[in-house]
């Protein structure tokens, strides 16, 4: 079990955001925190490894409506070492 | 609350932080702190990689580090770290650590005891004190430092030591040297959430200062205005955020600083109150010295003349749109200008003359002193600044600004460490590029270096020239490398002596970034088997010289020169087991600080910065005993030691006026450029994966993964030229080495045609084989960025292994 923070900084568009937190929403992995301005959004990724944590974060990077990620904490004390 | 909830609300408690910093450029007021419990102890250190000097919490248990957050209460980072930050922890745990004393026997390296080790140290060293050099970094610790500058000058009585920041920051210190007459930038890192414009000379911060550039991408985001402009050869990460993207023809840089202050003179436009009020005209001398001659403004003026945008446009690429709208925001008194660079204008034979005219150019039209108004030039390691620049770990230097050359300096240090007058010898030792070339010339032909130590630093991969400065010592008999590392590395597999080392949080540490901040952490778990501190290294090495009765480690009284006492008792340090009875990180601290202020570097008292996430110096004591750090030097607003009523004070001018000197440099071609035999430029860096030469980054998976190895970048049309597609295989040539490389079109970087980039972090395609050794005349540094090459050949991506 390892726990990445993420902070998402969305797009202006409404509907791009309001599409990317629909997407997010259906993945058991992901907890959504409460958005900052509607625009800056707290995310926890849940996953079995660091390596399933770097691809839910790519897969998240690509999404549209994201305009940028950010990393803010890694917990490897199950990952690889 | 079970492990899985705590770890969870963490991690939400740090994204929540962070996404409120982003949002509201700072954290809620009564922020929580990362939490603590569930046998999760977290403390706080600066990330182990870069010189941005981002604060991370490094969480441990069960004396493992298992978690790292952005440190919330950090200034630099607010929270937010890079790809390489929030994997730092996993740098420590590599499966192939040094964890025992290795010395060469034959074509082997084989285990010896740390007792064996010292001894044919102290060996080597007592046949010929003179003959031995210490090679260190821009990584090691300020108390590392400190004491490898006590051991050398102090104790050894030579000034045999330099250290790898050469290569990566010394044409900036000459910069500033020449300019204000002390090192380091007068702004720092609130110039980027206050400038209007920010101007990257060379500079590529997306993926090298990742932190920094979002932290003005982030004002982006909040709806803020700030306009971004790359002058660069090729394009970067950074180009795609920037509202005017300038492409140079290397080494031109020179030519278009000149013409930007070319126009603003003509046009008048320059700031006339503030040049007057605060600086002075400057130009080289016959012969060339730092310190050039005085001109007056119009014999600026009269040298600047041929920089026409016309001429500026032909020998640069740049139009003269762009040089009239550079010139234009300069000449503007209702912007705010910040400039960043780093290695592209450092590592440039050309480097002190280019940084002069960066700080001139801000000078001249009064882009200075406020703040978001400022040239601020990069570090790219953690302790550059700290370490190799205050406390001088160079061969003409000494700590706190001091120099060899000065007899009153000398004095200042041997009273300092109780040492006999006449121990500091007044000539300068060897720079970085003298050293191994001394070291790599058989004895009997003037190779007077027979010892060399390197220590958290791998010049194998990292010394320009390879063939020539590192690889003929080993084929020398009477050469003999001493290594100490975390990790094998390139350096460690020619050495005659490997010294496993401990690394980051696994040793008590302090380190200064690139804004003047001094950092300091905790050991927090330790490290693996065998492998020590550096700083121990020294000191244990120092120790068993004095017990031989060598002179030099004995200070005037007979005492061990690096003695730390308890209750009145020496503790003995030299013994690892004994080594964290005392902090002797404090200890070397508190003793270097009392050198700082000469310069008016000042620090605080080492509990000041455990309370602290680095503070700024000069940071001086307040009337309420508190102590107060400098954000803006020489500023009136906010420097102390600006006289009261003045706006701006250069207090330590060359001139001793209070002046800075606004300089003119000419431009000048390169020592090698592109020919018939050789078409094309290379030019070599980093990515933002990766420190430096990987020895960390390469074992950390995700990183390694993320860019497993080094590519060469090509343009297109280059490409199309040649035959060669996407990841087809090449040979890289140029008069020095040859290396097969993929090829990498259209990645993150694309050259302009007729140039190649190749970066340096991957052991297994060493580049610097190939890099030129030609160096600025000044701060000896040499030019990675620019030499001529060839490409031939083509393997097919499918015939690739
Ligand atoms: S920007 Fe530099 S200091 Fe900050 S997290 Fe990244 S590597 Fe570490």
């Amino acid at each position: 079990m390892t726990f990445s923070s993420l902070v998402l900084t969305l797009e202006d568009s409404a509907e791009q955001r309001a599409g990317v937190l629909a997407r997010l929403e259906r993945d058991a992995r992901i907890t959504l925190g409460m958005p900052f301005e509607e625009r800056w959004l707290p995310v926890v990724v849940e996953t079995e490894t660091a390596e399933e944590g770097e691809s839910v974060a790519e897969f998240i990077r690509d999404l549209p409506g994201v305009r940028f990620l950010d990393v803010v904490m890694v917990d490897f004390s199950a990952g690889e070492c | 609350m079970d492990r899985r909830d705590f770890l969870k609300t963490t991690a939400m408690t740090a994204a929540t932080l962070a996404a409120s910093r982003l949002a509201y450029g700072q954290a809620p007021v009564a922020a929580p702190p990362v939490s603590s419990g569930s046998g999760v102890k977290w403390n706080k250190a600066p990330c182990r990689f870069c010189g941005t000097g981002c604060h991370v919490q490094v969480g441990v248990e069960g004396g493992k580090v298992v978690a790292i957050a952005g440190d919330p209460k950090a200034e630099v980072n607010k929270g937010l770290l890079c790809v390489k930050g929030y994997h730092v922890g996993l740098a420590l745990y590599g499966s192939d650590r040094l964890t025992q004393p290795l010395l060469r026997k034959g074509d082997k390296q084989v285990p010896i005891s740390w007792d064996e080790a010292l001894d044919i140290i102290a060996t080597r060293i007592q046949k010929d004190p003179k003959g031995f050099a210490l090679y260190g970094s821009g990584q090691w610790t300020i108390p590392e430092g400190y004491t490898a500058s006590k051991f050398v000058k102090g104790g050894l009585g030579s000034n045999q030591l330099d250290a790898n920041a050469r290569l990566c920051m010394a044409s900036a210190v000459t910069g500033f040297l020449a300019t204000y007459g002390v090192d380091e930038p007068a702004g720092c890192y609130d110039d980027l959430d206050a400038c209007d414009v920010l101007i990257m000379w060379g500079n590529n911060p997306a993926e090298m200062h990742p932190v920094l550039f979002s932290r003005v991408i982030d004002r982006r985001s909040r709806g803020e205005k700030v306009t971004l402009i790359d002058i660069g050869t090729r394009r970067t990460r950074t180009s795609a955020f920037c509202d005017h993207v300038l492409r140079f023809k290397p080494n031109t840089d020179l030519a278009i600083a000149c013409g930007i202050a070319h126009l603003l003179v003509e046009e008048g436009t320059w700031d006339k109150a503030f040049v007057e009020a605060n600086c002075a005209f400057r130009a080289p001398s016959e012969p060339a010295t730092l310190q050039g001659k005085a001109i007056t403004f119009e014999e600026y003026r009269a040298l600047l003349a041929p920089y026409t945008p016309e001429h500026v446009e032909k020998l640069s690429g740049v139009s003269q749109k762009d040089l009239r709208m550079l010139a234009g925001l300069f000449g503007r008194r209702d912007v705010r200008i910040t400039s960043l660079w780093c290695m592209g204008v450092n590592q440039h034979t050309r480097g002190t003359a280019m940084n002069s005219l960066i700080h001139g150019l801000h000078l001249l039209s009064g882009h200075f002193g406020k703040p978001g108004d400022a040239p601020t030039s990069l570090t790219g390691q953690p302790s550059a600044c700290g370490t190799v620049r205050e406390v001088g770990t160079l061969a003409h230097a000494l700590p706190g600004g001091r120099v060899v050359a000065e007899e009153k300096h000398r004095h200042q240090m041997e009273d300092l460490w109780n040492v006999p007058q006449g121990r500091i010898p007044a000539k300068p030792g060897y720079h970085t590029v003298q050293m191994w070339e001394r070291f790599s010339t058989p004895s009997d032909k003037g190779g007077d270096i027979h010892t060399l130590w390197v220590q958290v630093t791998n010049p194998a991969q990292t010394l320009p020239n390879r063939h020539k400065l590192v690889d003929p010592s080993r084929k020398l008999a009477d050469k003999f490398l001493i290594v100490s590392d975390a990790y094998p590395t390139e350096t460690t597999r020619i050495a005659d002596l490997v010294l496993p080392s401990a690394m980051w949080v696994e040793k008590n540490g302090m380190v200064g970034n690139s804004e003047r901040r001094t950092q300091q952490w905790f050991k927090m778990v330790n490290p693996p088997g065998q492998a020590r501190d550096d700083a121990w290294q020294l000191i244990a090495v120092a120790h068993r010289l004095f017990e031989r009765g060598f002179e030099g480690m004995k200070d005037r009284d007979g005492r061990f020169l690096f003695e730390v006492k308890q209750d009145g008792k020496p503790v003995p340090i030299w013994d690892f087991a004994h080594y964290y009875d005392v902090n002797v990180d404090a200890h070397l601290f508190e003793e270097y600080r009392k050198t700082t202020r000469i310069k008016h570097k000042d620090l605080a008292p080492y509990e000041e910065y455990v309370k602290a996430r680095g503070l700024r110096w000069p940071v001086v004591q307040q009337p309420d005993g508190s102590w107060r750090e400098t954000r803006f030097r020489f500023s009136g607003f906010d420097d102390p030691y600006v006289e009261k009523g003045r706006d701006i004070q250069f207090y330590h001018s060359p001139t001793h006026d209070g002046r800075a000197q606004v300089w003119f440099n000419p431009y000048e071609p390169p020592p090698e450029s592109p020919d018939d035999e050789f078409p094309f430029w290379l030019c070599t860096g980093r990515v933002i994966e990766h420190w430096h030469s990987g020895t960390m980054t390469m074992r950390i998976p995700q990183l390694q993964r993320a860019m497993p190895s080094a590519y060469l970048e090509m343009n297109r049309a280059d490409a199309r030229r040649l035959g060669v597609g996407n990841g087809d295989v090449v040979t890289v040539e140029t008069r020095r080495g040859s290396l097969e490389l993929p090829v990498w079109l259209g990645g993150r970087g694309e050259p302009p045609e007729g140039s190649l980039f190749v970066p340096f972090f991957d052991e297994k395609l060493l580049i610097n084989e190939l890099t030129l050794d030609a160096h600025d005349p000044f701060s000896k540094q040499p030019d990675y960025k620019k030499c001529a090459a060839r490409v031939r050949g083509r393997k097919r991506k499918e015939a690739r292994g």
